[in-house]
């Protein structure tokens, strides 16, 4: 299974797309920081404490998320693309072996991009706080720092699964977007009760967001629901995959 | 001694019989020709064989057991097939390395393999680059890189130029020659005759004749008018 793990991750390290990946996520974490720094004081925020304010600019470590889920989706959905599936099943005839095997290497991956999304959110944020003479440290920041790295890892792994079930990168992609773009939010605007039941709002709640209404699940609860819907996806697609013809 | 035995294959695919009963085997120390008209299910048995595609009914074995239930598979068998996947983006020795990580191989196979297809001098290029015959040269090595006992190759002369055939071919021998077990699928007849030992014949799935292919060529008037009377029966049906 180790060898499976490792040439997983080599097969990421050897192509560009992780790269690109990875630095887009990193950049969309200092983007939304430096954002949400500049739009402290916004009316739409007038119900917050500035305490509750400022956690929510180091939540932007989770703005990592989008390219995390993309990542797991091409590590996937890419075999079926490029059709490397067939030599990765020649090499490893057992199916639930490889999808085991790019589920871990992934959640490594993930960790990784979680880890530097945290480093550069903070990096941006501490200065430019202290700048803009806002408290630098208020309490809760480390809890939200590990729950933001925690639903990047989490959405990683769920990337997997997407696109084990999907095949096709370009759907998968277009799924992912327009679920946790679009349609939850919309979901959640007509009928604001399911919001937390949600894969974006059971993020939301493992990495602390603030809606300053308290709506969402407890962080425990909001990350073993993830993890729920990650398994379900991926279960599901192991059971269509384990006997399908590859041709 | 790895044989591939097929025994009482079929697969349909929804009321198309693609492989229909089919039986027969290949031994160590020859090439045996997989013969048939396009559409025969030449692909579909090869991919039953490799553990891709599901049999309705029969099995396939390479040394007594199914390819699925092998330990570390690709240093039994090395197969080269029709659709061979590379990322695009990936180098060739990246290719290679991925594939010896995840099968527990030496790194140092990548080297050797490249060197035996003459790849070395763009083992840092990517492979969106490469052209049709270098792409099989590479899915050859990829064959090779476990050090496997038995080939199994899906129309490896397709889009190769004559000297590429001519190097594909006295791989091909040299491998048998070490009892190295080979079954090579082909339209070709030429190709098919300056290569094979034997020959297994099929059409529309089912056996048409299993043999040397030395005794057919000596009987009347040689290889290619065996081969063609062999199939025209099911040519007639079809028409």
């Amino acid at each position: 299974m180790s060898n499976l793990v490792a040439a997983e991750l080599r097969k990421a390290r050897s192509i560009r797309t992780t790269w690109l990946l990875t630095a887009a996520a990193l950049g969309f974490c200092a983007l939304w920081t430096v954002v949400s720094v500049l739009t402290l004081d916004d009316p739409g925020q007038a119900g917050l404490a500035l305490e509750q304010r400022v956690q929510n600019v180091y939540q932007m470590a989770q703005q990592a998320y989008l390219f995390a889920l993309i990542l797991g989706i091409f590590a996937m959905a890419g075999e079926h693309r490029h059709r490397t599936l067939t030599l990765t099943l020649l090499i490893t005839p057992r199916r639930t072996r490889v999808l085991a095997a790019k589920l871990v290497a992934c959640t490594l991956i993930g960790s990784a991009i979680a880890v530097a999304a945290v480093v550069v959110t903070a990096g941006v944020a501490m200065p430019l706080l202290a700048a803009t003479g806002r408290p630098v440290i208020v309490p809760g920041i480390a809890a939200i720092l590990a729950g933001s790295a925690l639903s990047t890892v989490l959405y990683t792994t769920l990337g997997v699964g997407v696109g084990a079930l999907v095949r096709s990168q370009v759907a998968g992609v277009a799924v992912a977007v327009v679920w946790f773009l679009y349609a939850e939010y919309l979901l959640v605007w007509l009928v604001p009760a399911v919001g937390r039941w949600l894969p974006g709002g059971a993020a939301k709640a493992v990495s602390g967001w603030n809606l300053g209404g308290g709506e969402l699940l407890p962080v425990w609860a909001g990350g073993l629901l993830f993890v729920a819907y990650t398994l379900l996806v991926t279960v599901a697609a192991g059971a269509i995959t384990a006997r399908r013809d590859v041709a | 001694m790895t044989t591939i035995a097929v025994s009482h294959l079929s697969k349909s695919f929804g009321s198309v019989r693609a492989v229909d009963d089919l039986s027969f085997t290949a031994g160590p120390g020859t090439v045996t020709g997989f013969l048939g008209p396009n559409g025969a299910g030449k692909t579909t048995t090869l991919r039953m064989i490799l553990g891709l595609v599901r049999p309705s009914t029969g099995t396939a074995t390479v040394g007594g057991i199914p390819y699925a239930a092998i330990d570390r598979p690709i240093a039994t068998v090395g197969a080269v097939l029709e659709d061979s996947g590379f990322h695009p983006r990936r180098t060739a020795r990246d290719h290679l390395l991925v594939v010896c990580a995840a099968a527990g191989l030496p790194p140092t196979r990548a080297i050797d393999v490249l060197r035996e297809v003459d790849l070395m001098a763009v083992a840092a290029r990517r492979v969106g680059g490469f052209s049709h015959g270098m792409r099989q040269r590479l899915a050859i090595a990829t064959a090779l890189l476990g050090a496997p006992a038995v080939l199994i190759l899906d129309e490896p002369g397709t889009g190769l130029d004559p000297e590429g055939v001519h190097w594909l071919r006295g791989l091909l021998r040299r491998f048998a020659g070490r009892d190295g077990t080979v079954l090579v699928s082909s339209h070709v007849l030429a190709e098919v005759e300056h290569l094979a030992d034997r020959v297994v014949v099929i059409a529309r799935g089912r056996l048409l004749h299993a043999g040397w292919l030395r005794e057919m060529a000596a009987a009347g008037a040689g290889f290619e008018q065996a081969y063609l009377d062999l199939t025209r029966a099911q040519r007639e049906d079809v028409r």
